[in-house]
Order: structure tokens, then C-alpha cells, then sequence
């Protein structure tokens, strides 16, 4: 999609004033990770549009300092991304925005009523390769207060798996579709983020496919899937299928990996 | 091309203060906060005229620059563009959240034109005359739009309305325009 993309590049100065729709910025977001070109000229855009706010300092009311400063000894801070972990787009997030100055539950991680199972989940997972935890994703795993527990321990002990391999490949809608895999265990887990949402009539699907046709490893909601009974040699793909999903792919998938 | 100019002297280092806030330093906090603190309430204030509503939202805008201190890589930017950009976003979240027509009342009830506000202004007074020359080295258009866009907080479908022209015209303009302004302040990155 060519023109979709010149399109998207001169989003580059509206995105900098935040002049874009919520919904504008995710997808511009998205094409950023792959436009190291934009993401200099926006760049650029923000130490200018930096200049513009220097340009209009007001001194802020005296009690603004004690107010400010007292809250910093009621609010806890962020620890530090790692490097490993995927680009996070250039902007701040708002969600992790605290909604009112004083006190508060100060760290956003704290608000997820976490389960044991989700809390183990995430404790194995720290267990596993820094790259594995992050080409997963494991804050959004351990947020998912709804893991069944079957899965989340399966999921947990592909990921932690001494022979876990981890394969990664962009999809042609946007984003990344990472495949971990036991060959030992003979199960892959299958997690995709930032792919172009779908209208509500359309689904991801994703399918374990061999030489002998593609079965289906389940619909992607969000969070990670388990693919049972893979075999070396077999692929991961995933298609864009009715929202029931279908009992074959229908479709050309959007990415294929080999597990 | 980009030379060397004598700088208004930015004088701490920001981005190591922002470091030493990471660890959790109120000290280096305080130092940040008074060279981040004119900035972030007057773009807050430009954006949303409403005083103290701005003193609100630049209180959480400060704050969130404690919270999330390890989040600055200085290797995607300036600290002051890293602190100002979470302002004008914050500020004009808080404008998207509003019901438009209330504040659109608001405005006209109690106009308070920028001028007024600069005028107020301590620090910015060189800052000020540079963005002013360049802006004055843009098309009406480009101009408008960036104003618009920047200072009043709109959205580019928005600016279009106002200004009554197509929407590919405006973000056209706005980046044309952003990227002369970038060149003259000689901005750089």
C-alpha cells in the first residue's frame, strides 16, 4: 500500500503538534518502528514544536513547587525499560499517566488485581532468557488477570523450556508475530502485537501448518496461544478469518513462521 | 549547513538531572523543575487558557516527569522536547475529553489572547523573538495551521474546518512548516 504510506509520512508534523486522532497516533505509532526516516524527521519536529513551548514560559503560581514536590515523596517512580525489550513508541503512553496529582496508587503496574497464576506465570517468566520475556511481551502476560491456569503454566513452561527458540517476523498488516518453541515439549506459543485491528465481522487465526494442510491453534484476543503437537519442519501462520474463525485458512496469512 | 549559534544558555545539564531524578534524587528534582516548571505551565496555559485548570494539569505533567524519569533516552532527544512533549500531549487530552461546545463557551466568555500571556512571561523573552521571526518567514497558511494546531490545542481535521481548506492541505502545511521553522530556529537533533 504505497499510497497508504506516503499518506502516513506526512502525518509526521501533525503527529508531533498532537494534532492526530487517538486512533491516527497508534497506527502512525506503528509505521514509526519501521520509518527510521519519519521517526528522525519527527525527531526534529519535537525539538522544534519544543521551541514553541519555551517561546511561551509563564512563571507558574509559587505554591505549584511545594504541592509538586511534596507529591514526588508520595509517588513511586518507573523502573527503567530494558534494553532488550521492543521499541516503545515515541511518545508517552497515557495510560501509565497517573489521572490526578496527589495521592494515589502511584504505580499503574499495581492497579492489575494479579492472580497467583498470573503472578507465577510472570515469575517463571523472569526465569527464562531476557530475550524470550521480552520478545513476549511479559508485562501484557502478566496482566492478563484471566489466564486460565492450564494454559498459563503450558504457556510458562514453552517459554522457560531450556531449548526455547524464539523466532520473530513482521506481518504485512503492521507489527510483529514472535513464535517460542519447544521442540522437546512439541508446543510453540504464539503472541502478535500492534498487527492493524480488524472490524468486529474479522478475526486473526492462527494455524500450525504442516505438508499435509494447516489446523487451527485458536483465534488471537490479545494474549499469548498455545500450539500443541508441532513438529520441526511444521509453520506457524496466521490469516484474517470471520470472527468465528473457520476450520481452514481462507485467506493469504499475513505472516508464516517456521517453529 | 547548521552552524553554531550563541545559544540562550540552557544552563544545567537536564538530561543528567533527568538521570539523577531516575534514582530517585529530589534534589535534582527541584533544580528540573525550575528549569521545566515556566515551560510546562505556560504551554499548558496556551493550550488551555483556563488558569487553574492549567496549574492542575502542570502539576500532573511535573509529577508524571518524577514517575517516569527512566523512560528519558537521551538518545531520542532533548530533555526539555522529551518534558514538553508529555505537556502539550496532557494538555490537549484534557482538551479532547471536554465536551467541545462547553469549552468553546468557556473561550468566549473569558478571552485571554496569547499576547497577554507572553507578556507575562520571565524567561522567554529571546526564545519568543526567534519562533516570532520565523514564523513570519511562513506562508499565511503554514502559519495558521501550526498555531492552530500548536497553540490552541486542535486537531488537523479541526484546523482544516477553520481555515476551510482540505485536510491533505493542512497536514501538508503543518510539516512544510514545521520543517522551516526547524530550519531557521536552527534547530537541532
Amino acid at each position: 500500500m504505497k499510497v497508504m504510506r506516503e499518506d502516513l509520512h506526512v502525518l509526521t508534523g501533525s503527529y508531533a503538534l498532537d494534532a492526530i486522532s487517538d486512533t491516527e497516533r497508534e497506527e502512525f505509532e506503528r509505521h514509526l518502528q519501521h520509518c527510521p526516516a519519519c521517526e528522525a524527521e519527527v525527531r526534529g519536529m519535537r525539538e522544534t514544536a519544543a521551541r514553541l513551548a519555551l517561546a511561551c514560559a509563564v512563571t507558574p503560581p509559587a505554591r505549584m513547587e511545594q504541592q509538586v514536590l511534596a507529591a514526588t515523596y508520595r509517588t513511586r517512580q518507573l523502573p527503567p525499560l530494558s534494553a532488550d525489550r521492543p521499541r516503545q513508541a515515541l511518545s508517552p503512553r497515557r495510560t501509565l499517566s497517573p489521572r490526578r496529582a496527589l495521592p494515589r496508587r502511584s504505580s499503574s503496574r499495581s492497579a492489575f488485581p494479579r492472580g497467583a497464576v498470573t503472578r507465577r506465570v510472570a515469575v517463571l517468566a523472569a526465569a527464562a532468557s531476557v530475550a524470550v520475556a521480552a520478545a513476549l511481551g511479559i508485562t501484557q502476560l502478566s496482566a492478563q488477570h484471566q489466564l486460565d491456569q492450564a494454559r498459563a503454566t503450558a504457556i510458562a513452561r514453552v517459554v522457560t523450556a531450556p531449548d526455547a527458540h524464539v523466532a520473530t517476523a513482521r506481518t504485512s498488516v503492521g507489527g510483529s508475530v514472535t513464535v517460542v518453541t519447544s521442540a522437546a515439549l512439541r508446543e510453540a506459543v504464539v503472541s502478535a502485537s500492534g498487527m492493524a485491528s480488524l472490524p468486529s465481522s474479522r478475526v486473526y487465526q492462527v494455524w500450525v501448518m504442516s505438508p499435509s494442510g494447516a489446523r487451527s491453534a485458536g483465534l488471537v484476543h490479545g494474549s499469548s496461544l498455545l500450539a500443541s503437537a508441532v513438529r520441526p519442519g511444521d509453520r506457524i501462520g496466521i490469516t484474517v478469518e470471520p470472527a468465528d474463525g473457520t476450520a481452514r485458512p481462507t485467506t493469504t496469512p499475513v505472516a508464516v513462521l517456521p517453529v | 549547513m547548521r552552524q553554531l549559534q550563541p545559544e540562550p544558555p540552557p544552563p544545567p545539564d537536564l538530561a543528567g538531572l533527568l538521570g539523577q531524578v531516575a534514582r530517585g534524587d529530589h534534589r535534582a528534582f527541584e533544580l528540573a523543575y525550575a528549569e521545566l516548571s515556566g515551560p510546562v505551565y505556560g504551554v499548558v496555559r496556551q493550550v488551555l487558557r483556563d488558569p487553574a485548570q492549567s496549574e492542575e494539569v502542570a502539576q500532573e505533567v511535573l509529577l508524571e516527569i518524577w514517575r517516569t524519569a527512566s523512560r528519558y533516552d537521551r538518545a531520542r532527544g532533548s530533555a526539555a522536547a522529551w518534558a514538553l512533549t508529555i505537556a502539550h500531549r496532557r494538555a490537549v487530552d484534557r482538551v479532547r475529553s471536554e465536551n467541545a461546545c462547553s469549552r468553546r463557551e468557556q473561550k468566549a466568555a473569558e478571552p485571554e489572547p496569547a499576547e497577554d500571556d507572553v507578556a507575562e512571561t520571565v524567561a522567554a523573552t529571546l526564545e519568543h523573538q526567534r519562533v516570532r521571526r520565523c514564523m513570519d518567514g511562513l506562508t499565511g497558511l503554514q502559519r495558521e495551521s501550526i498555531k492552530l494546531a500548536y497553540y490552541n490545542g486542535y486537531s488537523y481535521p479541526e484546523v482544516a474546518k477553520l481555515l476551510g481548506v482540505a485536510l491533505g492541505t493542512v497536514k501538508t502545511r503543518i510539516r512544510d512548516g514545521l520543517i522551516r521553522m526547524r530550519d531557521c530556529m536552527e534547530v537541532t537533533w
